[in-house]
């Protein structure tokens, strides 16, 4: 099944669009007809109306956010790009930014426009070697060409753009974290307020946008609002989505599907089903912190809505399909493990409760694990719920899912004195 | 003035005000840790929670974190608050070592009374626990880092509230630690309130470890007798023993916090050497004895030579009651006047200070809500360390600050700075059109200029100075000046260092009288044959050590009271032992005339010294408590004046004879204290010469208090004497290559003080022009008494040290 | 860290510095180029970072020990990074593990004797696609077998013996 392609249409395997394509394929006409052109208030309102939703986990209405961006206030703002995507199983951002990197140049410097910023900041994981020297490469490129740096299309309009190299730690995609790892201090989460639209980098205001958030807004501003709500296959969405699969299926790679596709699709078709023959169990349809779908599941469209209401999240759209031989209590386990490993430390609920939650989960595989473990995981969530960030209530979010759909497996743990798939 | 419901009952708070704070106004303690009131919520413990019943939000929240609004119906004790709370007290827990045996921290754990009020009492988790290595931090912070519960007090009063730079968190996950880059010695001044913040034992007092436990202790509330602020501390005393103290809370003073002299420096109370039985001509004698054989002469001499025969010196150490027993026995000798500090110049200035302040005074809490300083010739580190907290917190707020002063800058704030002697400049500031002094350059008429337009423009100005390298004509200037910006309605404050705890209230009871100068002049001319000394030490107070020496042998009685082992008492004839500050009640006026309690912790005595090694202290039966003679300086006083009273006849006395001290009649210890109504005097004051200048081939010596080693307390004191730094001369590098110095080179210092060789010590930071040497007791610097502002002095290159 | 290192460092960061409004937001930059010259970052490290940006130690050791790859104790000539996110532990990321520790004869977190390897967990790579994966310094290997796994050894042992870039 084909469907239409709007990141990835200028994908090649392999390659990486130079500024040279970017152009033939239509690249810079969005920025061109907008800078100088389109009053900044008319470009915030048309991603408004396009009912963009932030791709970077939360699904946070995009043109909202801009409006509350303080975008004539006088002095220095910011517009950052993360590009941290260390949460497990998604990968999204890197395949659309090793593709194709000067969309983002593009939608950065669009975006830039629209709210009155003069310099940005793209944030790039440590790991994340090529989609450094892609961005570095199409950075040159874009300010040899005129796109950006100080009279961008010679306009008044100026936008500097820097690529920021990381060291390693998941929490720096928590937008306030990534600010402090920015600045250069210890990149713990910011209280909040104030919000960084009011006090971000340096103190001033900024808006932290996801990679494919911000790749969408060329493309809205060349085809319009309509054009992009038309692309989501169920009403109220809007827009393509990447989905980047892995697990037990056949074809663990990157599709760009209309928002909406069903689950079904994403797995049978695009997936090619799962590995030998075997039957579908669970996936984690949004990266590892949003909670497992089961096969009931399967015909849920994936999209915010209809995954809110199924009682998970779209997440990252980073799709983890389980076959029926795994152990959801072992997955949960190594889930959880990652956020304990990956907590900053600064509250007690992430920093002391999960590696806990990581000692309840091992007993259970051990089999040391009875009734009483049993209601204390159950409680857990409340608790660590309370964390000052999302980072904790994202690992409470397999946790819950696991709780919820496979309390079975755990009372199965219990009763048969440890794993019964042959784990730990 | 929101009104909202907590746990049933209404309570009003001020705007902005949080759940917990307002939980705190009806004396519902909701548990935290991060969250402090100096320090403010941070939201990282989350032990705090409650739930909200109504208002704008609802649910589970964290009252450090919820703005207290109208409206709000608030519950401390709905299970899902318990709930989370005991929670959060499991988490803890799990890696929290269960050394609470050999914890220091033991009995005044907030981790242990948290753990047994949230109800955690079963250890349900069996796995392994984290540990970290320990770092050595130097002689005053033991750290124990395994029992951290990462509530993050530490690195932000170290850091954030007191401007440290050598202590931060390290690590990530269930592996956060907090301390230095390498081991070593805390440099912060303010390093000791690490053991107060935090919550469990990660830091605890490593000068009395294994000592005591809390409930083994006395304490009463107490008032830092290490400088002039009046700082509010906790003594703590076991078997006799002064082991450590700890910060009050003192809302106008410190706040919470208190510096490392004030927190390390009490151990001179147990110095072995201190005075603890009567002594006269060389002999050990009872009080009576002592006494009658005392009057008897002091009343002889009085006889036979008239009032002025007997001298009486006493110094800003001395409490309030003691200086005025002091003036009683004067007044019983016929009228002999008091000499209020053994350093004329310092004298004249707190004098000057005292009969002019009126209302300006300003205090520590009046600094840290200041929105503009200026410190002229302040160094808060050897003055007043706390007032450089204060200021800091102004900073952090948003206020400016200037600095006049030559000497480098070691403030824990940015600041513009002029590198030159206030005088000039204040005397340019007190002018009605406030034009800048000649002999500036450009960069330094703007900076003056900018100084002075942002001191008229604030709305809470405060000038800031040190007596000591003021004088009595900078003092005055500096009043001068803060009149001159003062408006109608809008008044300038001025908060001025001084030498003792009880400088001012000295300076109260004898505002004019003899200085220590005339005072060695009538012992020079024959005239006077005796002098009692209250807490006093010409010899090492005096800018003239040689002259004051030669006056002392020519007396015919010198009597000492002391509880130091000085180097007066040890010339003295008679030594009369009195109680250090912790071991008796009584009163100070700190330097913003607040009239401030304190009680005594315990009895003076012998500490008994438990060796630790399985011996048995000495088994000797005797009716008396060895070494408990010591009593209080007023008490001794008053005895010798043959007029014994009891000290709230005194209090009582001096009420009535001082109504500026009415207050003292209902003074309580640990209470708010009194600011005294003040009028500045009107009588017309002959303007004090400015100081003598300094001639060709000459620098201008300063000799100035350090933090450790030049306080006469606290420089007695067995933890800070270590920690001391080494006496040296500073010069700036372009003197010091005139000199043909170089850094760590021997120079021969001649001065009126003294003549000393010291290794030199470069010192950017230095005005061209200026030598500075620290005072320290017990090496070549005892004798360069602080106080003195610049005097001449020669440098040249030294032979050996 | 030698001289050397240091003249490089110092030539590299100070314009850059000159030209930076907030200098400190360098300093996991610097990091880096201290790692990609040394192997880690040594206390020295540290404080060079320090001295150039006008920092205190601390301040920068509190940065250097929050994140993951930066290593301030000594490692081998390539650092294997090996997934054990949820993506890859699905595919087989154990046996991919224990290989490893066989045939290098270390631990996690341990170093070969010979000072080549030092074999450490990582989090997800974003390689989810090609689980399970590894990194051996910043090059990336997907869809890792045991047989792979030994050619890939092969090849990055020759190429540290070279002297080779990690
Ligand atoms: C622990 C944690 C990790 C996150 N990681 C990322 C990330 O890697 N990339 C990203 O775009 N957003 C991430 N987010 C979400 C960001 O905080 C932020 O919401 C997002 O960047 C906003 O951009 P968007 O509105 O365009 O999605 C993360 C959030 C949390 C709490
Ligand atoms: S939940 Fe708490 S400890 Fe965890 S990452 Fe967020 S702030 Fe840090
Ligand atoms: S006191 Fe509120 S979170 Fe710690």
């Amino acid at each position: 099944m084909s469907h239409p392609q709007v990141l990835f249409a200028r994908r090649r395997p392999g390659q990486t669009v130079s500024l040279e394509t970017y152009l033939q394929e239509g690249g810079y006409q969005a920025l061109g007809g907008a800078v100088g052109k389109q009053a900044p208030a008319a470009l915030r309102k048309l991603v408004l109306d396009s009912g963009l939703r932030g791709r970077g986990g939360a699904g946070f209405p995009t043109g909202q956010k801009w409006s509350f961006f303080p975008a004539d206030a006088p002095g220095p703002k910011y517009l950052v790009c993360n590009c941290d995507e260390m949460e497990p199983g998604t990968y999204k951002d890197r395949e659309l930014l090793v593709a194709d990197p000067h969309a983002l140049v593009e939608g950065m410097a669009l975006a830039a426009y629209a709210l009155g910023v003069t310099h940005g900041y793209v944030f790039v994981r440590y790991d994340y070697e090529d989609v450094f020297r892609a961005l570095e490469r199409a950075v040159a490129e874009a300010h040899g060409a005129g796109f950006l740096g100080e009279r961008i299309l010679g306009t008044d309009f100026g936008f500097e753009l820097h690529v920021h190299g990381s060291a390693g730690r998941y929490i720096l995609g928590e937008e306030t974290s990534l600010l402090n790892g920015l600045e250069g201090v210890r990149p713990n989460p910011r209280l909040r307020p104030p919000f960084p639209a009011q006090r971000g980098l340096f103190g001033r205001p900024t808006t932290v946008q996801n990679v494919e958030t911000l790749c969408n807004v060329p493309h809205i501003a060349l085809h319009g609002a309509e054009w992009f709500k038309g692309l989501a296959l169920t009403p109220g969405e809007a827009g393509t989505k990447l989905f980047g699969l892995s697990g037990h299926l056949n074809r663990t790679e990157c599709f760009e599907l209309p928002m909406g596709v069903p689950l079904r699709e994403v797995v049978e078709v695009h997936g090619g089903g799962v590995r030998q023959g075997r039957r579908f169990k669970a996936c984690l349809p949004g990266g590892a912190s949003t909670p497992y779908l089961t096969a009931a599941h399967l015909d849920v469209p994936m999209d915010f809505g209809n995954l809110d209401r199924a009682g998970s999240r779209l997440g990252t759209a980073g799709v983890t399909v389980f076959d029926e031989r795994t152990c959801m209590v072992a997955a949960t386990l190594n889930l959880l493990t990652f956020f304990a490993r990956e907590s900053c430390g600064w509250c007690t609920p992430c920093r002391d409760g999960l590696p806990y939650v990581c000692y309840l989960l091992e007993r259970f595989e051990r089999g040391q694990a009875g009734r009483e473990e049993l209601a204390l995981l159950k409680a857990q969530p409340a608790f660590i719920n309370q964390s000052f960030c999302a980072l904790a209530q994202g690992a409470m979010g397999p946790l819950e899912g696991l709780l919820r759909h496979f309390e079975q497996e755990l009372l199965d743990h219990v009763t048969r004195g440890g794993c019964p798939f042959g784990g730990a | 003035m929101p009104t909202l419901t907590i746990d049933e009952r209404e309570v009003s708070v001020p705007a902005g005000a949080s759940v917990l704070e307002a939980a705190e106004a009806l004396g519902i303690t909701v548990p935290h840790f991060c969250y402090h009131k100096a320090l403010g919520a941070v939201g990282a413990c989350r032990l705090c929670a409650v739930e909200i019943q109504a208002g704008p939000q609802h649910g589970l929240r964290m009252a450090c974190l919820v703005e207290a609004r109208d409206g709000m119906v608030v519950s401390t004790t709905a299970p899902a608050a318990t709930g989370m709370r005991r929670a959060v007290i499991e988490y803890l827990m799990l890696n929290h070592p269960h050394d609470c045996p050999v914890c220091d921290e033991g009995g005044e754990c907030q981790l242990q009374d948290m753990t047994v009020a949230g109800g955690h009492g079963v250890r349900r988790y069996r796995g392994k626990k984290r540990t970290f290595p320990n770092q050595e931090l130097g002689p005053f912070v033991e750290q124990e880092m395994n029992r951290c519960i990462q509530c993050y007090r530490c690195v932000r009063t170290y850091r954030d509230y007191a401007g440290g730079h050598d202590f931060g968190v390290l690590g990530v996950r269930q592996r956060v630690a907090y301390g230095r880059f390498r081991p070593g010695r805390l440099e912060s001044p303010y390093s000791g309130n690490l053991v107060d913040v935090c919550p469990t034992g990660v830091f605890t007092d490593k000068t009395v470890r294994f000592r005591a436990r809390v409930w083994d202790m006395q304490c009463a509330p107490s008032v830092c007798p290490h400088c002039s602020l009046g700082c509010a501390t906790w003594p703590w005393a076991r078997y006799r023993e002064l082991l450590r103290v700890s910060g009050r809370e003192g809302p106008r003073t410190n706040g919470f916090f208190l510096c490392d002299r004030g927190r390390f420096g009490s151990g001179h109370a147990n110095h072995p050497d201190r005075p603890r039985t009567p002594r006269l001509d060389g002999r050990e004698l009872g009080w009576p004895e002592a006494l009658e054989a005392l009057r008897e002469r002091l009343t002889k001499l009085t006889w036979a030579h008239g009032p002025g025969a007997v001298g009486l010196l006493t110094s800003g150490r001395a409490s309030l009651e003691s200086a005025r027993a002091l003036g009683l026995l004067g007044q019983a000798l016929g009228g002999a006047p008091v000499v209020c500090e053994p350093h004329p110049r310092r004298d004249r200035a707190v004098r000057a200070l005292v009969a002019e302040l009126g209302q300006l005074g300003r205090d520590q809490e009046d600094v840290r809500q200041s929105d503009c300083l200026l410190l002229a010739g302040l160094d808060p580190e050897g003055e007043a360390p706390m007032l450089a907290l204060a200021a800091r917190q102004a900073v952090r707020r948003g206020a400016r600050a200037a600095v006049w002063d030559p000497r480098p800058d070691r403030l824990p704030f940015p600041a513009r700075r002029i590198a030159r002697l206030p005088e000039a400049l204040l005397e340019a500031l007190a002018r009605p059109d406030g034009r800048a002094p000649d002999g500036l350059e450009a960069a330094e008429r703007e900076s003056y200029a900018e100084t002075r337009a942002a001191l008229q423009a604030a709305e809470r100005p405060v000038l800031l100075g040190g007596a000591d390298l003021l004088g009595p004509r900078g003092v005055r200037l500096l009043l001068a000046a803060a009149r001159a910006l003062s408006r109608p309605g809008r008044a300038c404050g001025l908060s001025l260092a001084l030498p003792g705890p009880d400088s001012f209230g000295g300076a109260l009871l004898c505002p004019d009288g003899p200085d220590a100068d005339e005072l060695l002049a009538g012992i020079e001319a024959g005239r006077v044959r005796a002098l009692v000394c209250l807490e006093a030490d010409p010899l090492s107070e005096h800018p003239d050590p040689a002259r004051v020496a030669a006056a002392l042998g020519r007396l015919e009685l010198l009597v000492v009271l002391d509880h130091l082992p000085t180097a007066s008492a040890a010339r003295a004839h008679a030594v009369l032992p009195t109680t250090a500050a912790a071991e008796m009640d009584g009163a100070f006026v700190n330097h913003a005339g607040r009239l401030q309690g304190f009680a005594r912790v315990y009895s003076a005595g012998l500490p008994i010294r438990v060796t630790g090694q399985g011996a048995h202290p000495p088994r000797e039966f005797r009716p008396d408590t060895p070494g408990e003679l010591p009593q209080p300086g007023w008490a001794v006083l008053a005895a010798l004046a043959g007029e014994p009273v009891e000290l709230g006849e005194l209090r009582a006395e001096l009420a009535r004879s001082e109504p500026r001290l009415a207050g003292l009649a209902g003074l309580v210890a640990g209470g708010p204290g009194v600011q005294l109504a003040l009028e500045p005097s009107a009588r017309e004051r002959p303007d004090t010469p400015a100081e003598p200048g300094v001639a060709e081939g000459e620098l201008a010596l300063l000799s100035v208090e350090a933090l450790f080693g030049s306080e006469p307390l606290s420089a007695r004191a067995a933890p800070v004497a270590g920690v001391a730094s080494e006496d040296a001369l500073a010069l700036c590098p372009a003197d010091a290559a005139r000199l043909g110095l170089g850094e760590g080179e021997p120079a021969r210092l001649r001065s009126a003080l003294g003549e000393a060789v010291l290794p030199v010590r470069l010192a950017p930071g230095l005005a061209p022009g200026f030598a500075l040497v620290q005072r320290r007791f017990g090496g070549p610097l005892e004798g360069f008494a602080p106080g003195g502002g610049p005097i001449a002095c020669r440098i040249e290159k030294g032979g050996a040290r | 860290m030698d001289a050397k290192l240091e003249q490089d460092i110092r030539a590299e960061f100070e314009p850059q510095i000159r030209a930076c409004a907030h200098p400190q937001e360098l300093v996991v930059h610097l990091l880096r180029a201290i790692q990609r010259e040394h192997g880690w970052v040594p206390d020295e490290g540290v404080e060079l970072a320090a001295r150039l940006l006008g920092l205190q130690p601390i301040q920068v050791e509190e940065v250097a020990t929050f994140y993951d790859k930066i290593y301030r104790r000594p490692v081998g000539r390539r650092v294997i990074h090996v997934c054990d996110s949820i993506c890859c532990w699905s595919r087989g990321e154990q046996e991919i593990r224990a290989h490893l520790e066989a045939r290098l004869g270390i631990r996690l977190g341990e170093t070969t004797p010979d000072g080549v390897f030092t074999l450490l967990p990582t989090c997800c790579l974003g390689a989810c696609g090609r689980a399970p994966a590894m990194q051996v310094g910043f090059r990336l290997y997907g869809e890792l077998t045991p047989d792979r796994v030994d050619r890939i050894l092969d090849e990055e042992r020759r190429a540290a013996g070279q002297g080779d870039p990690p």
